[in-house]
């Protein structure tokens, strides 16, 4: 072999080797699609008689409200029984300078593991962060240092899809006359229902969702 | 006894006189139109998304009451299950034309309640759909407005029922 061919092997096998160390962590980390973030950010069986699909905002006060009285019931008493399968929907509003990236980040998060962790938190702190647009650290606060490193790696990484995703979300929104925020559709025997806007408490819900289930 | 001044000077009670086709005229005019707006607010109400919800249609309504954040839970359901079929028969009555003075003067007064309603949510800011004729009734800014027409025309009808009563009791 010349000189000049070896040098060029070793050159080749040293490009390689760097390559590999730079991308080391994103081995076994799968490619996002809208469809697989729909997934991740969905709770419950999806074979459960009822589905309820809530188009939502994170910057917006009804939205928090309704997380904050409406959905965490709906998880402890309807999803985790297997009766409801609930699917979040990215919905963020134009008069929210910061629920775009609120979403992005969510998404970031979803990929990653850490949906309920993370919405809970972008709601929590909704005070916080809605002002500055201050979202990461909001994250951090509430994620390991290991598993923010997970989330920041997806968000550096598949940016791009994230905000695929989102937009996917808003464009659904957009062919249901989705409007404002929180939307919620429950869809029960093929039969999709939109519900009123603003009123829904968990009372009312609970009554329409268990008469739903028996009929 | 009204002078011919008086007469000129009120032209509502002109125009309401038995013997006047077009007060007659407008009165009819005025009352299917009210009474058809009245049992379509009641049709939208328990049918929506394509299909009647004659068994679920007061879960629906009570979110959209709920929503106005004015009365207690209790009070909204009861309201959810009445309202739609109350709006249906002063509708029919209207259209029929059976104790329009009472029907009328009951229709006036429900949208009085409806406009105060609305004004409070339009002056609180709140982000919700009126419920006014089902769920994709507009905001109460807008609905507000569409409710003005509809009292305007919910008094003249009352005010007609009223005058042509009277003119029919009085000689000729």
């Amino acid at each position: 072999m010349s000189d000049g061919l070896k040098r060029f092997s070793v050159m080749w096998l040293a490009l390689a080797l760097f390559a590999l160390v730079l991308t080391g962590p994103l081995w076994g980390q799968s490619r996002v699609t809208p469809g697989g973030l729909t997934t991740a950010k969905s709770l419950g069986s999806r074979e459960a008689p009822i589905t309820i699909e809530v188009f939502a905002d994170y910057q917006c006060p009804q939205c928090r409200l309704f997380y904050e009285t409406v959905t965490r019931q709906l998880i402890d008493n309807y999803v985790s029984t297997g009766k409801v399968y609930l699917v979040h929907r990215d919905f963020p509003l134009s008069m929210h300078t910061y629920s775009h990236q609120a979403a992005h980040w969510l998404n970031a998060a979803a990929a990653a593991g850490f949906y309920t962790t993370v919405e809970q938190a972008l709601y929590d702190k909704q005070d916080d962060w809605a002002p500055t647009g201050k979202i990461e650290p909001i994250l951090a606060g509430v994620l390991s240092p290991a598993e923010m490193k997970k989330v920041r790696l997806v968000e550096s990484t598949q940016g791009a899809q994230l905000d695929a995703a989102v937009a996917s979300d808003m464009a659904l929104g957009n062919t249901k006359h989705v409007d404002g925020t929180p939307t919620i559709f429950v869809s029960h025997r093929g039969q999709v229902t939109q519900l009123p806007t603003g009123g829904v408490n968990y009372a009312l819900l609970k009554q329409y969702l268990d008469y739903l289930l028996q009929h | 006894m009204a002078s011919p001044t008086t007469q000129i000077a009120n032209p509502a009670l002109a125009e309401a006189s038995p013997g006047n086709r077009t007060g007659r005229a407008l009165l009819l005019a005025g009352r299917l139109v009210l009474g058809g707006i009245f049992v379509y607010a009641a049709y939208a109400k328990l049918h929506f998304g394509g299909a009647w919800h004659l068994q679920d249609y007061h879960f629906f309504f009570a979110m959209a009451i709920n929503s106005y954040n004015m009365l207690p839970l209790p009070v909204v359901q009861g309201m959810a299950r009445v309202l739609p079929w109350f709006e249906l028969g002063l509708g029919a009555l209207l259209i029929l034309g059976v104790g329009l003075r009472w029907v009328s003067s009951a229709v006036t007064l429900l949208l009085l309640v409806f406009m105060a309603a609305l004004t409070r949510a339009a002056m609180l800011g709140l982000e919700i759909n009126c419920g006014c004729f089902g769920y994709s009734s507009q905001k109460p800014t807008t609905e507000l407005f569409h409710d003005s027409g509809l009292l305007i025309l919910g008094l003249a009808v009352t005010i007609g029922a009223f005058l042509t009563q009277r003119a029919r009791r009085s000689p000729a």
